[in-house]
């Protein structure tokens, strides 16, 4: 390991030595960030070492495709964690991974059932779902499979059997409380 | 003002930021982020919150990760710049290293064209030298058979000479031949003729004409066959019909196969016994 120094820029300056195919964005991403899209991943994919794996390939991409990332359209973050989001979603959906993880499938679905049934949370995944465990149910229903189970908003409001825009404003409500408790 | 407090609440823009519209929604939305600040605002508390939820719930990565992951893009960095004019600089100098190939198959090429033009031109010389050395060699061939033929009949005129069974009988040329000449052999006891090439001096008698000998026997003409020049000849000796007594031999040129009577005006040469 060349540095252990930790490197944090603004985000104006990461995002043109990004552009500019600076390896310093990388470093930079990767101490301030990789932690939080590690998060994001693991929530839809639970095991640490595919993970891992697919946080690397999301900074593969966020290199390779910085040129298409406008900063007038929206934060850096944002863009990165649908990177990370997409690419677990795709790796959840692929076929080889479906066929080598159907019991972890089934894990999950224990997970969900429990959440839905609101039975005591299983939050040893890292207790990464304490802050939503206390929000509404209905709210909590939609955000966990649109945030954590890489459902569409029109797969959920399907699964879920309510309209697409009770699924909207259910999305809303939780952000909302999610906003409450950050801003 | 209603209208975009509507739009703000229909929860589109939260689905905005989790990556959950079409292209075409993905465009409305950022029209009206352009036109509308206070859904930029609302956008931009939206990505905060998620952000910051996002950072609350951060899971950290094995402490081996990150040197894997920035080795990845300093491999990345380091290598393109290096690697790219590399590549080049090889396909270059292969590049050249064919085009040096071109030019000495090229120049090979030249050489053996050249080569093969002057190999031909010799064949063509080796060829025509063959030509007259075969033609000369005919010609000494057919000289030495000459020279054979004359000296086989040479040799038989001496013989015929020292022998005494042989009576020799001179034929002299006549008037219109006073060139002509030959000889005769007779044997004394069988009475069989010959005669020698080697002494023979005939005018050409033509292609379709040939000689024939006569006997003048008690004033009556005995053919005694007919012959040919000696370039028809096979043998330097030819025997011809034999004869009993007779007071002279004549020759005279008659038509293939002879005749039954000599044409006189065709006589070349005559003598008596």
């Amino acid at each position: 390991m060349a540095t252990t120094k930790k490197i944090a820029l603004a985000e104006d300056e990461l995002v043109s030595a990004l552009k500019n195919q600076e390896t310093v964005a990388i470093k930079a991403l990767y101490d301030m960030y990789s932690g939080a899209l590690l998060g994001v991943i693991s929530r839809i994919v639970l095991q640490h070492e595919v993970a891992e794996d697919l946080l690397q390939e999301t900074f593969v991409k966020i290199w390779n495709s910085a040129g298409s990332y406008e900063p007038s359209k929206g934060r850096l973050f944002t863009w990165m964690m649908n990177i990370a989001r997409n690419l677990a979603i795709d790796k959840l959906r692929s076929k080889d991974f479906k066929n080598s993880n159907k019991n972890q499938d089934l894990e999950n679905n224990v997970d969900f059932i429990n959440a839905q049934q609101e039975v005591n949370f299983n939050a040893d995944t890292l207790g990464i779902k304490d802050l939503v465990a206390g929000m509404r149910p209905d709210y909590q229903e939609v955000l966990d499979r649109i945030y954590f189970k890489g459902c569409t908003h029109v797969e959920a409001a399907e699964e879920l059997n309510i309209p697409l825009g009770t699924v909207k404003t259910r999305v809303r409500m939780a952000i909302l409380e999610l906003r409450k408790k950050f801003n | 003002m209603e209208d975009v407090k509507s739009y703000i609440e229909s929860g589109i823009l939260e689905l905005y930021v989790l990556g959950q519209l079409t292209a075409q929604e993905n465009s409305e939305v950022e029209a009206m982020a352009a036109q509308h600040p206070e859904v930029k605002a609302e956008i931009s508390a939206i990505e905060v919150a998620m952000e910051s939820y996002a950072m609350e719930n951060s899971v950290a990565a094995s402490a081996e990760l990150e040197a894997k992951i920035l080795a990845q893009f300093r491999d990345h960095t380091a290598h393109s710049p290096k690697v790219v004019p590399l590549y080049d600089q090889e396909t270059e100098i292969r590049v050249k290293v064919l085009r040096y190939a071109l030019v000495a198959c090229i120049a090979l090429l030249v050489v053996c064209v050249a080569t093969l033009y002057s190999l031909n031109n010799k064949l063509n010389t080796a060829h025509e030298q063959i030509a007259s050395l075969s033609a000369a060699k005919e010609q000494f061939a057919r000289t030495t058979s000459k020279l054979e033929f004359e000296r086989a009949g040479m040799e038989n005129r001496i013989a015929m000479t020292e022998s005494d069974e042989w009576a020799t009988v001179k034929l002299a040329g006549v008037k219109e031949t006073p060139d002509a000449k030959m000889l005769v052999y007779w044997n004394k006891r069988n009475k069989n003729i010959l005669i020698n090439y080697a002494a023979i001096k005939l005018p050409a008698p033509g292609k379709a004409h040939e000689y024939q000998l006569w006997a003048l026997v008690d004033g009556k003409p005995v053919s005694l066959g007919v012959f040919g020049t000696d370039e028809s000849a096979k043998e330097a000796v030819k025997s011809m019909d034999a004869i009993d007594h007779a007071q002279a031999f004549a020759v005279t040129i008659e038509p293939l196969g002879g005749s039954v009577n000599p044409t006189m005006e065709k006589m070349v040469v005559m003598g008596t016994i």
